[in-house]
């Protein structure tokens, strides 16, 4: 007896310790079909997949292939099964050939030794059958995403999987690249192939899915046709409430030029050449400027070179007035800086630092919570608390909670606080939303806006398409380094400024 | 000549082994900080061993009949016995490091501390001294391979490669070279090569495609430990005329010095160890090396004070890391402990 | 049982009773290898095997041996001499602690140590006491061993901060680069001992110009034993060692660098800076316990050290590790090993044993401090945290 269904997920659930990730959860795929798993950043997607690809056991539930239950015990397994899946952040070894990732895992052997001469045969053969452009000897940490994106697929082909996972596949992409890949998607699907498509963009699920199942906060919530409903429909599901897809704003009214930055570059740690180009902006209190641009194109560096954290070889910056191209850190944020880093573990908090030691970061030195280089442990506390209390932190212990124990939303909201407090001329603010829910991320863009209308300056990096349209007053695209289009959010189009973002078109000098 | 060239590779062989001991246990993700203590284990095995084995009559009767082929097995014998002992002490690590998921340089540190302790107490019980020899002849008269060895008459001259490369030299440095060679081609072709540097740079692709890290990292922590246990054993035999006394002269640090200059590849290894080699014996033996053959011992001669001969190899060291440091590449995933639940 | 699982639940007893544990376990390791070694031996037999591990756990009580049997009580000379050895473990220890609160692994306390020396003994013996009171040299040769050491241990500091060398390797290479050092200078100099014909490779004690630590009564306390008012400059720098790092700026910063180094430079701490202090606070800190050692003024120093790195920096690793790191701890850790180092004495001179196993039970202890988070979480079997996931 044939199944209606290639592969069935039933009642599964997973616990990690203090959560359970996946609750009850059903997922049925149908053999040829694109099937959408819709959800928040940490709803369970992740997690799901995971247990299907054998990297997790689940507790509960069974999953069938063709009708029949299989267990997966590893990613063999799963394998075995015809399953693949293209991760979010890529399972690639940097130091290794494209082939070499390819066969990893499926290598060909004779007595041992590698043999790659068939497995460079057979994935050549795929990549121009599919279109999918490689080049099989370089190194990956010297390729585009795109391409490392390709690879993974050809990872997937090289192994015959039939079932196809993607796992947010079109964070990293321009809009021309996605428009691609669903392409792709959609003739794997024609040939047969079966394909789950992980992501929480409504837009890329009404163009290609046939399905889409929603999760929210780890339970099943639903399943439906995409020719029966809308993307409204689908939001309200994925949020468990009716969304403001728009981000509400009055019209901008700049004042003075806070930051002039001229000429910047900032050399490459990677390459020789420099990951920023000449770059010259302004930023003026009470507007909002965004830096838009597929990742990886110099946002960065020159955010890096901004702030101090990397050493600029050229240009100027100039913040209030004040030339600060040699400042250091300290002198660049007392001069008029806040700065939401991008890697809130890596730069915005020290995870192993309570809570209240961590909201005086930058402050500690100020003799407001020092006195002759003893620190006043009161003072620390009574800040701290009111910190939490204004910008509602929320988290074990309060103020003597260690920042590693916190969930991510509440960390990112402790940077804020902590930023905004300080209450300077000049925000920069990178990915401020970067994995956070819908609720954070609507009350970081209100933070925001509130930071622009009490006259601040903000400049805001972002990957993410509709926060770049919503948010910002002003768009200034990056393309390898440079910037290469300045965009009123209220004149031009997604399709514009993805043909900025990927270089194809570009602003002959600038403004 | 000759003599720089033996005394070099006698220094050098075991930094070169012990360092490619560094590389399989790095390049699987593990800091073998513990590559001094694995090698002073090795030597203290492979020394108790041979005494061990001098007291049964097969080998007295072969040290006095002068049937040299049968003490070469001893010492091959010993060889394998230091590198199991290596091996089975560097699961300590490994089981602190994967299973355990510790800080590896404290775990390693550890071992570095236990394998003296240990050695020095039970030489110390064993040998009633701090030392521990051969009961009867030495490293010299048992395994040395010389003229005699093949039944030449030692006046006979070999020419400039025969007395260098066949005239005093034991077998142990030409299966350190063999080793090292067959080791370094499985690491780059083949399968479990592949497998283990993928574990060493991204454990976590590596996981997704079916390779079992955690038996990766074991694997390349024991072959680590049983190369540094041979290393350490190796070391005894051909510098310190086969006595263990806890302690092996801060070697396996220097082979992790070399590992990081060769930037964790087994050809620049090689080289690197020549270099190390080269410096230590210059340490060395600085008083009569004669560079060019007329009979002046140029560098006892100049005047530099021996400390600074002595100090030498480590100075050197700090200089060349301190040049290659920015553009050395350690295997990226090393020193973090996989943990396969996480997040 | 209730009280002992409240007990269990506060993070600090915790960590407490996993380093009581840790000492339980190294202790008895080394108890069984004793054991083991004693029934394959024909010579120690039951009842040596019996004293030996008495001796392990209770060392510190032996009076000695009287008709074959080993007799117990309070040893002044044993408890004076732990407290004399402990002084400089607990300055290595704090110098090991501290450079781990910054992220640093400080291997480089024997070349550090070995520097103090230097500086101590050259400042101690070579400045007249006719002409100098000898408790200025005294003071002198203190400040001066710790800023040789402050300078010696800012080197990897260096090397790390603007090469980004491993200040593990640099440490090593350091150490054995003093060791030659030291020898080098010592055999230049003219402060080898001649007077006492004796032994020969040694350098005069400090007391042949007039110059030693204070008592500060605590001869009268230990009579017969080594002990003098080191160790309570030593419990004094640890105190304020803790001070800077628990209480200042400067260890909120050294701490921030250590847990965090990106995110001490995004908020404009300079991490360089505060690196090369670190270890040059480090190195100050060993050097210093080499400094209380030798000024003792009843202890020669053997300068043909080229081919030996001295203990007490090495062992500096492990009381700072079984004290988590916590400066005040450090001072009982210091002084437990010191204990273990009296313990291995009686060992040698009163059973078939040596030493040496008292350096295997620091190796275990060492070892087991390796994956003490994994211990303490065993300990409190702890719930993991929940609601962690609510925004």
């Amino acid at each position: 007896m044939q199944s209606e269904y290639i592969i069935e997920m039933l009642n599964i659930r997973k616990e990690f310790p203090g959560i359970v990730a996946n609750d009850d959860i059903t997922l049925q795929l149908k053999s040829g079909e694109i099937h959408a798993l819709l959800g928040e950043n940490g709803a369970g997607k992740s997690t799901l997949m995971s247990v299907l690809f054998g990297l997790y056991q689940p507790e509960q539930g069974v999953i069938k292939k063709n009708g029949e239950v299989v267990t997966i015990n590893n990613p063999n397994d799963a394998t075995a099964l015809n399953i693949g899946m293209v991760h979010q952040h890529f399972k690639l070894i940097d130091v290794f050939t494209v082939l070499d990732n390819i066969i990893l895992g499926a290598e060909d052997t004779r007595m041992g030794f590698l043999q790659k001469q068939e497995a460079r045969k057979k994935v050549e053969e795929l990549s121009r059958r599919y279109g999918l452009k490689v080049d099989l000897n370089a190194k990956v940490e010297d390729i585009t995403v795109g391409m490392q994106q390709r690879v993974e697929i050809l990872k997937m082909l090289y192994r015959d999987n039939e079932i196809l996972i993607f796992d947010e596949p079109t964070a990293v992409l321009t809009p021309q690249e996605i428009d691609e890949l669903m392409a792709t998607m959609k003739g794997f699907a024609a040939e047969g192939k079966s394909i789950l498509f992980i992501t929480h963009k409504l837009n890329e699920i009404m163009a290609v899915a046939d399905r889409c199942t929603v999760l929210r906060k780890g339970k099943y919530i639903g399943t439906v046709n995409i020719a029966d409903t809308t993307k409204q429909e689908l939001s309200n599901m994925m949020v468990g409430r009716p969304v403001q897809l728009q981000v509400e704003k009055k019209d901008a009214n700049p004042g003075d030029t806070v930051l002039e930055v001229k000429g910047l570059t900032v050399p490459s740690k990677i390459h020789k050449n420099d990951a920023v180009k000449n770059v010259s902006f302004q930023v003026r209190s009470g507007e909002i400027v965004c830096i838009a641009g597929i990742d990886g194109n110099g946002q960065t560096e020159l955010i890096h070179g901004l702030t101090g954290l990397e050493k600029t070889s050229g240009g100027t910056i100039t913040l209030c007035g004040k030339d600060i191209s040699r400042g250091s850190i300290r002198y660049r944020s007392e001069t008029g800086m806040s700065h939401i880093p991008e890697d809130r573990h890596k730069h915005g908090l020290v995870l192993d630092f309570t809570l209240e030691q961590n909201m005086v970061l930058q402050s500690f030195q100020s003799s407001r919570f020092q006195k002759l280089g003893f620190i006043k442990n009161d003072a620390v506390r009574a800040y701290a608390d009111t910190l939490i209390e204004q910008y509602d932190v929320r988290s074990g212990q309060g103020p003597v909670t260690i920042a590693r124990s916190m969930s991510g939303g509440n960390q990112q909201k402790a940077i804020i606080a902590r930023e905004m407090d300080r209450n300077k001329p000049l925000v920069v603010a990178v990915q401020p939303t970067r994995g956070l829910d819908v609720g954070a991320i609507e009350h970081i863009h209100k933070e925001l806006v509130a930071q622009r209308d009490a006259g601040k300056a903000v400049l805001l990096v972002s990957l993410e398409l509709d926060e770049v349209m919503n948010l910002s007053d002003r768009i200034l695209v990056m393309y390898e380094g440079e910037i290469v289009g300045e965009l009123d959010p209220k004149t031009t189009t997604v399709q514009e400024l993805g043909l900025y973002m990927a270089g194809a078109k570009k602003a002959e000098g600038g403004k | 000549m000759t003599f720089v060239v033996q005394q070099t590779l006698l220094f050098a062989i075991p930094l070169m082994i012990v360092a490619l001991a560094g590389v399989f246990a790095e390049r699987s993700g593990i800091i073998n900080l513990a590559l001094e203590g694995i090698m002073i284990m090795g030597a203290f095995v492979g020394v108790y061993f041979v005494r061990l084995m001098q007291d049964f009559d097969v080998f007295l009767d072969a040290a006095r009949m002068g049937n040299y082929w049968t003490l070469q097995g001893l010492e091959l014998l010993a060889m394998l016995v230091a590198a199991v002992f290596g091996a089975l002490f560097s699961l300590l690590l490994s089981f602190a490091a994967v299973n355990l998921k510790a800080d590896q340089t404290i775990g390693g540190t550890a071992l570095n501390l236990m394998a003296p302790a240990l050695v020095l107490f039970l030489v110390r019980i064993l040998a009633n001294q701090n030392t521990l020899q051969m009961t009867q002849g030495d490293a010299a008269s048992w395994f040395m391979i010389k003229k005699s060895t093949f039944g030449v008459d030692k006046n006979v001259q070999w020419g400039f490669l025969g007395e260098t490369f066949l005239n005093k030299v034991y077998l142990a440095t030409y299966i350190c070279i063999l080793v090292f060679v067959v080791l370094s081609v499985i690491l780059y072709f083949t399968k479990f090569g592949l497998r283990l540097r993928a574990c060493g740079e991204n454990p976590q692709a590596a996981d997704s495609l079916g390779i079992n890290v955690y038996r990766m990292r074991y694997a390349g922590t024991t072959i680590s430990g049983a190369l540094a246990g041979m290393g350490g054993f190796v070391y005894a035999l051909t510098a310190t005329n086969c006595t263990a006394n806890g302690d092996v002269a801060g070697f396996g640090f220097l082979a992790l010095a070399v590992m990081i200059f060769g930037n964790w590849k087994p050809l620049n290894i090689a080289l690197g160890a020549l270099l190390f080699g080269l410096f230590k014996c210059i340490a060395a033996g600085y008083g009569s090396i004669d560079i060019n053959g007329d009979g002046v011992f140029m560098l006892a001669e100049i005047g530099i004070s021996s400390h600074l001969y002595r100090m030498l190899p480590y100075l050197i060291t700090l200089i060349v890391l301190s040049f290659t440091s920015k553009k050395s590449r350690a295997p990226k995933a090393e020193g973090i402990p996989y943990d396969k639940g996480s997040r | 049982m209730n009280k002992g699982k409240t007990l269990l639940n506060s993070d600090s007893s915790r960590k407490v009773f996993a380093s009581l544990l840790s000492i339980v376990i190294g202790l008895a390791v080394g108890a069984l290898v004793a054991a083991i070694v004693g029934l394959s031996k024909d010579n120690i037999g039951g009842k040596g095997i019996w004293d030996g591990v008495r001796l392990i756990f209770l060392g510190l009580l032996s009076t000695g041996r009287e008709a074959g049997q080993l007799t117990w009580g309070f040893n002044p000379s044993s408890w004076g001499n732990m407290l004399f050895r402990a002084t400089p473990l607990i300055m290595t220890g704090l110098s090991v602690a501290v450079a781990f609160k910054t992220g640093l692994f400080n291997i480089g306390a024997p070349g550090q140590y070995l520097m103090g020396t230097l500086a101590t003994l050259f400042i101690a013996l070579e400045i007249p006491s006719e002409a100098v009171p000898p408790a200025i040299i005294w003071l002198l040769a203190f400040l001066g061993g710790m800023l040789a050491g402050a300078l010696w241990g800012a080197i990897p500091g260096l090397l790390k901060a603007f090469l980004n060398i491993n200040e593990v390797l640099a440490c090593i290479m350091t150490n054995w680069i003093a060791a030659n050092v030291v020898t080098w200078l010592f055999d230049i100099s003219n402060l080898k001992n001649v007077a006492e014909g004796t032994k020969t490779g040694y350098i005069y004690k400090t007391t042949f110009n007039n110059v030693a630590t204070s008592k500060m009564g605590l001869d009268k306390l230990f009579p017969e034993s080594q002990v003098n008012g080191g160790i309570l400059i030593a419990i004094l720098i640890a105190i304020v060692v803790y001070i800077i790092m628990n209480k200042t700026t400067l260890g909120y910063q050294l701490k921030a660098c250590g847990a965090n180094r990106h995110a001490a430079r995004y908020a404009g701490i300079p991490d360089k800076r505060n690196i090369i202090l670190s270890m040059a606070m480090a190195g100050a800190l060993a050097a210093g316990g080499a400094s209380l050692y030798w000024l003792s003024g009843n202890t020669e120093f053997y300068w043909i050290t080229y081919q030996a790195l001295p203990a007490a920096g090495f062992n500096g690793i492990p009381v700072a590790l079984l004290a988590l790191n916590h400066p005040i701890a450090v001072v009982f850790s210091g002084i437990f090993m010191a204990m273990l180092n009296i313990v291995g004495q009686q060992l040698t001179t009163l059973t078939a044993y040596n030493e040496y196993i008292t350096d295997v039970v620091i190796a275990v202890i060492v070892y087991l401090s390796a994956f003490s988070l994994v211990i303490q979480m065993w300990l409190g079997k702890r719930k993991a945290k929940k609601g962690g996931k609510t925004v």
